[in-house]
């Protein structure tokens, strides 16, 4: 049956954990995936590369989204921990030698204890004084790449290496798509069976109700550090994707604006949903570069030259993610996820909705 | 009804002709911490690219301009974008991303003319031998590096010191942000500095962006010292020396040559008086020479009315830009294909380059297959302020004479092996 029955109804607990609520939803999304398999063969360059920047931008806004979203912390050093990935990633394949495939999943471990260290006040804190205690991990480890020039090359950068299996280097967007692509698919299957688990449900208690969660018996101190690592170790995956696509990893990269705009992917996605991590990142890539386009037509237009714009056309990009955020708060705060949902209720219900 | 489709067929093939431009990449700083000087010298590459094309000279391009705001990552990214659009060259600016870009460019076979003087960016035979060092045979740039320039002021400050009549070693402090491009010249102007026998301090931090540096000055003040290098670009030297100003400290500052211009004199007022830089141009603005009416023209391309006044690196962007172009006719001398390899060749064709319709504005230039440094000759000048700048704009001031770049020496260093790549 393809239809489901009007209402929350659930004959059993396992109906009620299902990822996919009708036969028809598991079919799109694998119709989806096939699809994509093919975006090399008709999609150019330009287009793969923004495909790719959602794919590595999404594990890390998923991340962040656990934090956030699902056990209700806050984090605004998150660019940093994406940091630490790209940076370990790059180190340990030419230190050790290690294939660049291990190393991506390594970096994201790394990565993890990294953001456990730094995830120790969670377990104390909380609001505004745990984003305080996470802006100085933000810090902490921007100086700490700038510095540490046997790991990140120190403020001139370092150079990465491409993915290579079997003798097949990953170093085109045609064939980087599918790496990228792989680990999407991975880091979201397993985000979205965490919230089915026993941790997953606990990590939700603590942000509904940490008192009642505690009263429950869930170990609050545990499951708020528990959170930072998970969290980390998505930012750490996402943060080596990054380093062996653009073949370079440099420290100005991983700022505070980066940081808040990670922020902003989880908000605009919507808080506390999995898919909604994706479509906050695939809207915050897409949109700069849909504002460089206008503004590109914008320049030496009659607009440019009544108004004397000239160089400030250049703003534009940056204005627009700072407008974005809070016309998103303003008119849609439950997010993207949430605005889809309505979107299929509509047609689902259509046309007796009230 | 056939003749409108088939005028709209033609319409839709005249731009697909025009594509036929030879595609350039250009990459600038408008918006980030540098862009207090990226402005001017982008618009400047930017014009002179539009003259070149609206003049037949060279073959006709078609820029592709970027704005990546001084973020190498964004840099990096645009250049795999460009490199897939297959750019004949690139016209570049920062040091992180230029030298972040040498391992692509050599490899892409595209030469990149950057805005970043880094020594680095000279050994193209990679022949240096320095640690980290890599071959870089496809950049270039119009100019002494930072090194060399670093190197002349410093011989200059000695001859300064021994003329007023000084007694002891001189103290000499590197000043600038921990990033590549202040960090560039620092340990070979250390080197040079105490081989003249100066004292060298402990080198002094600030960020490239505006702020309070008043405990830097106080620093300076502390340790005594005498000439002291502006690594940055001019808005964070400016705060720099407003600071000083304030806190009465009396050093000789040595510009970088981004670190000083007319719009800093203007904003820093009498602070900025005294300072010491290299400019890389024979003429500046509203001075005469043979080349200065196409300058003009350039100018005239972003401002019809004729009025703005250029700055010292609109003026080097016109120049940096002009290479290129006349590197790109060489490579379409006898129906050649222009490609980044015939380009880079066009680099070494002429000796003494000063491109045609420039004389008297552009500096003489040599680019050999092994050494990238196009001059070893910087022209030293001293900014002069005279009184309060508020009142009137860039132009009016020099007008006025309250605003005056005054020469003070040309400084020919020897082409050391020894420097090559430093």
């Amino acid at each position: 049956m393809s239809l489901a029955p009007a209402g929350e109804f659930h004959p059993s607990y396992r109906a009620d954990m299902t990822i996919f609520p009708t036969k028809n939803s598991r079919r799109a999304l694998m119709l989806g995936i096939f699809l994509l398999c093919f975006a090399p063969l008709v999609l150019g360059r330009y287009e793969l590369g923004l495909l790719i920047n959602i794919g590595f931008m999404g594990i890390a806004a998923l991340g962040l989204n656990i934090l956030v979203g699902f056990t209700g912390q806050i984090s605004i050093g998150h660019a940093a921990f994406f940091g630490v990935g790209a940076f370990l990633s790059a180190y340990l394949h030419e230190r050790f030698h290690i294939p660049v495939i291990l190393c991506i999943p390594l970096a994201g471990l790394g990565t993890a204890v990294v953001g456990l260290i730094f995830g120790l006040p969670a377990a104390r804190l909380k609001g505004l004084y745990l984003a305080i205690a996470t802006l100085a991990a933000q810090f902490i480890l921007e100086d700490f790449f700038a510095r540490a020039q046997w790991f990140t090359g120190g403020v001139a950068g370092r150079m990465t290496e491409a993915v290579e299996l079997f003798g097949v280097k990953f170093d085109r967007e045609e064939s980087y798509f599918y790496v990228v692509l792989a680990f999407t698919i991975i880091m979201f299957v397993m985000a979205a069976n965490l919230m089915r688990t026993r941790d997953g449900r606990a990590l939700i208690a603590v942000r509904d109700h940490y008192l009642s969660a505690e009263v429950m018996g869930i170990n609050l101190a545990y499951y708020r550090t528990l959170s930072f690592a998970i969290s980390s170790f998505y930012a750490g995956i996402a943060g080596a994707l990054y380093a062996h696509y653009l073949f370079f990893v440099s420290v100005e990269a991983f700022n505070i604006l980066f940081s808040i705009q990670f922020l902003a992917m989880v908000i605009i996605g919507g808080l506390g949903s999995v898919m909604g991590s994706l479509m906050g990142a695939a809207f915050m890539v897409l949109m700069p570069e849909g504002v460089q386009a206008l503004a590109d037509l914008l320049a030496g237009s009659w607009i440019d030259r009544t108004l004397k714009l000239g160089t400030s056309i250049s703003f534009l990009r940056e204005m627009a993610i700072g407008a974005a955020i809070i016309l998103f708060l303003v008119f849609e705060p439950d997010g993207l996820a949430h605005r889809w949902k309505q979107i299929k209720a509509y047609w689902k219900l259509y046309p007796f909705s009230h | 009804m056939k003749k409108t489709i088939l005028a709209a067929a033609l319409a839709l093939a005249l731009p697909a002709a025009a594509q036929q431009r030879t595609p350039i990449g250009h990459l600038m700083d408008n918006s980030g911490p540098t862009s207090d000087v990226g402005v001017p010298y982008g618009q400047g590459v930017a014009d002179t690219l539009a003259w070149a094309n609206a003049n037949n000279r060279g073959r006709p391009m078609n820029v592709l301009g970027f704005d990546y705001g001084y973020q190498a990552p964004r840099a990096v990214s645009q250049y795999q974008a460009w490199s897939r659009d297959r750019v004949a060259a690139i016209q570049g600016w920062g040091t992180v991303d230029t030298e972040a870009l040498v391992r692509f460019v050599t490899r892409d076979r595209i030469p990149y003319i950057s805005g970043s003087y880094s020594a680095a960016l000279t050994d193209a035979g990679g022949r240096s031998g320095r640690p980290g060092i890599e071959a870089a045979p496809y950049n270039f740039f119009y100019g002494p590096s930072y090194s060399d320039a670093l190197r002349a002021m410093l011989i200059w400050a000695r001859d300064d010191w021994r003329a007023r009549g000084q007694a002891g070693a001189p103290r000499y402090v590197h000043m600038g942000a921990n990033h590549p491009y202040p960090n560039s010249p620092k340990e070979a102007g250390e080197t040079l500095a105490r081989e003249l026998g100066f004292e060298v301090l402990p080198a002094i931090q600030f960020a490239l962006t505006p702020g309070d540096y008043t405990a830097q000055c106080l620093t300076l003040r502390s340790g005594g010292a005498h000439y002291a290098y502006l690594g940055n670009t001019a808005g964070s030297n400016i705060s720099v020396l407003r600071a000083c100003q304030t806190a009465g400290v009396q050093v000789q500052f040595l510009g970088n040559v981004w670190g000083m211009d007319e719009n800093a004199m203007k904003a820093a007022g009498v602070a900025a008086n005294g300072v010491v830089f290299p400019v890389r141009t024979s003429a500046v603005w509203g001075q005469q020479a043979p080349g200065m009416a196409n300058v003009q023209a350039i100018s005239r391309v972003s401002d019809t009315a004729g009025t703005a006044y250029r700055p010292v690196h609109y003026l080097a962007g016109v120049c940096s830009a002009m290479l290129m172009v006349e590197a790109m006719e060489s490579a379409a001398e006898n129906a050649g294909a222009v490609t980044g390899e015939r380009i880079r060749n066009g680099f070494y064709a002429r000796q003494n380059w000063v491109p045609r319709g420039f004389e008297g504005v552009c500096a003489p230039s040599n680019f050999t297959p092994t050494d990238h440094r196009g001059t070893m000759s910087v022209p030293l000048f001293r900014a002069r302020v005279t009184g309060d700048t508020t009142a009137g704009s860039v132009a009016e001031l020099v007008a006025a004479g309250t605003i005056r770049l005054e020469p003070v020496a040309t400084i020919t260093l020897d082409r050391r092996a020894d420097w090559l790549g430093w």
